[in-house]
């Protein structure tokens, strides 16, 4: 570094500096210039003058005050306040006489940023670091999956026995935690409440890292055999039931008969399991049944040591699953894989490809917005670049060109972002509001993300101030004689810089078209979905779960107890169509089991949902036969072996055979708490099928059986009614209360609105996002072709004039000036075409099964669309056009 | 442009003028220097006396001159400025570079005179 260097950089230290204590500085130099002119008074005086002559002689020979403060001031700082405030009005009078440019170029930006901004908070929240334990990233757990079966996934429930197995015999993890539901009732006041419960190992929350919010987390010494009974509590519960009552800490509860002791409570982001209370639990080998007599089952989640990757895991993992398939054969498919997955994969799966989707087009848009803010600036550029020429001319230094443009960007840049914060604010609302809850994880609390906020603002602003500096750094460093010389509407005005201003339209209309296809095809592939028939009419229909307390509800006669005055009580609601008992839930089917059909051999193992119902089953969710017919009450109060299939089994199974009177072994009901013995039923009656996997995968085979042959499996209420299902919740509580009062109604809803949130609530979310941002672009790229051609038109005034003076009429300039728009349009748009077909791969999982990426009328319709909007974007600047007077446009110099 | 070239030059001269001052006569006030340069001079030089606090606060910013606030002859509280180390640095590559220049300069107008 050369001496010049260095001492320029020390004056900029301390004018950096000098930005801390400026004031105090005034005031000290003011007092040092005073003592001077005072020093020379006295010293006038002393050879002789008067006071006046004195002081006025004293002046003249120290100099004019103000103006070395002010060069003081200069010097200290970097700009003057005088000149930054001077700039400052000048661009907001500048910007102020085009209005409309400020306008769009402000709310652009501020399109852009609040946008981005919203789906970056999202993505970061719910797909980058929704968890906010000790080491996220490596925790994982496993699945055994059947890889005769095409769709992904496969078990990940456990047994106790291969809990322990895979927690003691693994070399890759340092730690090992499980988990397993249950469903939680408590006596509140006069009633009974339901909360959604978890068992949890010991080490639970030594392996997740993180400390009560009041109270204590469950410790080692909680798990000894004798030790006080006590439970953990998640925070959102405790301010939904307790309204965050710091009372409640150290109170004991009875928990499904149990005295506990709530011993802590955990902060806001713990949602492990998504459990209302944790109770701790040591696994027992051994130990067979869990809720609802149904085999217990452990959730296992393991941390991966340092440096094992997951294909290391599932190695090691393959090798103990293997050795506890040949103890449980009847647990293991034939043949298996073990899948190793992130936790994160519990809930986003599916859900992140649709956040990337909307994040990559959240990202195009912001493209669009600077393509239309960088094109507007040079537009303007260009045509100011006369008045800058005179100013150089004038005497105005490059720095002070330069400044003055960069005040102008800076003012459109600080308003851009100001609105940008708060679409972001509003619109992080809207997202949070349409986003499917169960899609994300509890853990993630969704909100303003400051890190990425900083960023798209600066990204924003760096976009406005580098296209508005580009042009001033020419127009500072031009010939000053050049843009003069140039009447600036001639025939071949600025083609130079016209093709920049071409090129970023050309791009514009392209990732415009690309965002538009994306939400044609999500919007199609929604309505698909919407279209597909469930099989079942699930409007009109009250659903509730209803877990009966395991300790006077073990046995079928138990159960039986319960459900059969329970039916006749709620058909007796005023309104109640019909009612009927069952252990699953649509979309979904029961439990799945092995089967066997007798006088049939089959190599390979079969299988097929299980589910158990009364006789009104089929009735409420108005489910048409095939064959046969339904049980009879007679049937269901005897518990007769008798069953129901649906036609996937018929045809799977019993191809061309007549399935009435067939009798099928269902396996799985030998594995129960309460099991049935030599489990053989003759099939009565065949029903149509109906959605038993949810909307995307195909259906299964399923078998109903009457509810009445074991007291195990979970319980559901389903009411048909002729008004709508709320109106009947408080009529069927008290039915429930007036035949047990110690059972509770768990989750109870329309079934419509469960079947809304569980299968369209993602794809509506996706769809409806892209479809704003689709027309966001479609706006923002009608503005950029209508500014471009505006201003191309007005240049063009004198050639058009002159076309006319020879004879052009006036439709051959409308067709010159759309043709000219038009081009770029299509050529945009073709580029455009292009661009989706490639990215089609990415889009494909999103879309419902049988929509192609290259949807031929998705693709047509979207780009008359926009060839559409583009044309009435040209039309405007086209029509003025064709008004222009020749006589005008030649004279207009 | 050209203006503030001018006066860049006589900047130079009188920050020249202030060091050498300052190294001569040890810690001064600002009065004390301008009376200083005026006292050399023999008044050829008119200088409006405002613009040495001008130099002044240049060469503090460029660390060749410290300040600090004491008491002056007549008890007025005035701020007294030093030369630094590296100001005396700077001061002999000035004098030598000033010497060089004015030696060239005068050979030049020697010559001119001359002809």
């Amino acid at each position: 570094m050369d001496n010049q260097r260095i001492s320029q950089l020390r004056a900029f230290t301390a004018r950096v500096l000098g930005l801390f204590r400026s004031r105090k500085r005034d005031s000290e130099f003011d007092e040092e210039m005073q003592t001077h002119l005072q020093l020379l008074v006295d010293r006038f005086v002393a050879q002789g003058m008067s006071r006046e002559d004195a002081a006025a002689a004293a002046r003249r020979q120290f100099g004019n005050t103000t103006l070395l403060q002010e060069d003081r001031r200069e010097l200290w700082t970097l700009v003057s306040v005088e000149d930054l405030g001077r700039d400052l009005r000048y661009a907001l009078r500048s910007l102020g006489r085009s209005r409309a440019f400020a306008a769009v170029a402000i709310a652009t930006l501020g399109l852009g940023i609040g946008a981005s901004t919203a789906i970056f908070s999202v993505i970061d929240n719910v797909l980058l670091e929704p968890f906010p334990y000790k080491d996220p990233g490596r925790m994982v757990f496993l699945q055994i999956h059947d890889t005769a079966r095409g769709q992904e996934g496969g078990r990940q429930g456990y047994t106790s026995n291969e809990l322990l197995e895979f927690a003691e015999q693994n070399h890759v993890f340092d730690g090992v935690i499980a988990a397993s539901d249950d469903l939680v009732l408590y006596k509140q006041g006069e009633g009974v409440e339901l909360l959604y419960g978890a068992h949890v190992t010991p080490g639970t929350f030594e392996f997740f890292g993180m400390p009560a919010l009041y109270g204590r987390v469950l410790q080692a010494p909680d798990y000894q055999p004798g030790a006080p009974p006590v439970f953990v509590m998640r925070h959102k519960t405790w301010m939904e039931r307790f309204n965050g009552d710091p009372g409640v800490l150290n109170k004991t509860f009875v928990l499904n008969g149990t005295a506990r002791t709530l011993i802590g409570i955990m902060p806001p982001r713990f949602g492990w399991y998504e459990a209302d209370v944790l109770i701790p639990e040591t696994p027992i080998r051994g130990a067979a049944t869990g809720y609802a007599g149904l085999p217990s089952r452990w959730f296992l989640l393991g941390r991966l040591k340092p440096g094992v990757s997951k294909a290391q895991a599932a190695a090691d993992a393959t090798v103990i699953a293997n050795h506890l398939a040949k103890i449980n054969p009847q647990d293991y498919p034939a043949h298996f894989q073990v899948l190793v997955k992130r936790l994160g994969d519990t809930v986003v799966g599916r859900f992140e490809s649709t956040l990337y989707t909307i994040l990559a087009a959240v990202g195009l848009l912001l493209l669009i917005g600077c393509g239309n803010v960088a094109n507007l600036m040079l537009a303007r550029a260009t045509s100011r670049e006369k008045e800058f020429a005179l100013r150089a001319v004038l005497g105005a230094g490059r720095t002070r060109l330069v400044r003055l443009l960069l005040v102008e960007s800076l003012v459109l840049a600080i308003g851009g972002a100001a609105l940008g914060v708060l679409i972001a604010w509003g619109g992080l609302k809207l997202i949070v509001a349409a986003m499917p809850l169960n899609l994300i994880p509890a853990e993630s609390v969704i909100e303003l993300n400051a890190p990425v906020m900083v960023f798209t603002l600066v990204v924003a602003v760096l976009t406005a101030l580098i296209f508005g500096l580009a042009p001033a750094l020419r127009a500072a460093r031009r010939d000053l004689n050049d843009p003069l010389r140039d009447s600036g509407k001639g025939v071949i005005g600025g083609f130079r810089t016209g093709r920049m201003r071409d090129t970023v339209v050309v791009m514009e209309v392209a990732v415009s078209l690309t965002l538009l296809i994306g939400a044609g095809l999500l919007m199609r592939s929604f309505v698909a979905l919407r279209e597909v028939h469930l099989g079942l009419q699930a409007d009109h229909v009250l659903q509730t779960q209803l877990p009966l307390p395991e300790d006077r509800y073990k046995t079928a006669a138990q159960v039986r107890g319960f459900f059969h005055p329970l039916l006749a009580r709620v058909k007796a609601i005023p309104g109640v169509v019909d009612a009927t008992e069952s252990s699953a839930l649509p979309p979904y089917g029961g439990m799945d089991s092995k089967m066997e059909i007798s006088g049939k051999s089959h190599a390979e193992e079969w299988h097929a949902l299980l589910q158990n119902i009364s006789e009104g089953y089929f009735r409420v969710l108005r489910i048409p036969f095939k064959m046969g017919r339904a049980f009879s009450e007679a049937e269901v109060n005897d518990a007769r072996r008798v069953a129901v299939v649906n036609e996937t089994f018929a045809s799977t199974f019993l191809r061309g055979e007549d399935p009435m009177g067939r009798r099928i072994k269902l396996a799985g009901l030998e594995t129960l708490a309460d099991p049935v013995r030599e489990p053989w039923f003759e099939i009565v009656g065949v029903v149509a099928d109906v959605t038993n996997q949810g909307l995307q995968a195909p259906i299964e085979p399923e078998v109903w059986v009457p509810y009445t042959v074991t007291g195990s499996g979970a319980q559901v209420l389903l009411v048909r009614s002729q008004q709508t299902p709320a109106a009947l919740m408080n009529d069927v509580r008290q039915a429930v209360w007036a035949t047990d009062a110690g059972v509770a109604l768990a989750f109870p809803s329309a079934l419509e609105d469960r079947i809304s949130q569980l299968l369209y609530a993602g794809p509506r979310f996706a769809f409806l996002l892209m479809t704003i941002f689709g027309c966001l672009g479609l706006v923002l790229v009608t503005v950029g072709v209508y500014s471009v051609l505006a201003y191309a038109t007005a240049r063009k005034t004198h050639e058009i004039g002159i076309r006319m003076a020879l004879g052009a009429e006036r439709t051959d300039v409308l067709r010159f000036v759309i043709r000219t728009g038009l081009r770029l349009v299509t050529a945009g748009a073709a580029i455009g075409l292009i661009v989706s077909l490639l990215l089609g791969r990415v889009i494909e999982a999103e879309l419902w099964r049988g929509l192609k990426p290259y949807d031929p009328a998705t693709l047509a319709g979207t780009t008359l669309l926009l060839v559409g909007t583009g044309a009435l974007a040209c039309w405007i600047p086209a029509r003025r056009a064709a008004r222009v007077d020749p006589m005008v446009a030649l004279r207009y110099e | 442009m050209t203006n503030a070239k001018k006066s860049e030059v006589l900047q130079g001269t009188l920050d020249l003028m202030i060091l050498k001052t300052l190294h001569a006569l040890g810690p001064q006030h600002g009065f004390g220097i301008a009376r200083r340069i005026e006292q050399v001079s023999r008044d050829v030089l008119q200088l409006n006396e405002g613009t040495v606090y001008t130099s002044l606060l240049r060469l503090l910013q460029q660390g060749w001159i410290a300040a600090q606030w004491g008491t002056s002859d007549n008890n007025r509280k005035a701020k007294f400025y030093s030369i630094t180390a590296r100001g005396e640095k700077r001061l002999a590559v000035e004098t030598e570079n000033w010497e060089r220049i004015s030696g060239v300069v005068g050979r030049v107008l020697r010559l001119e005179g001359e002809r």
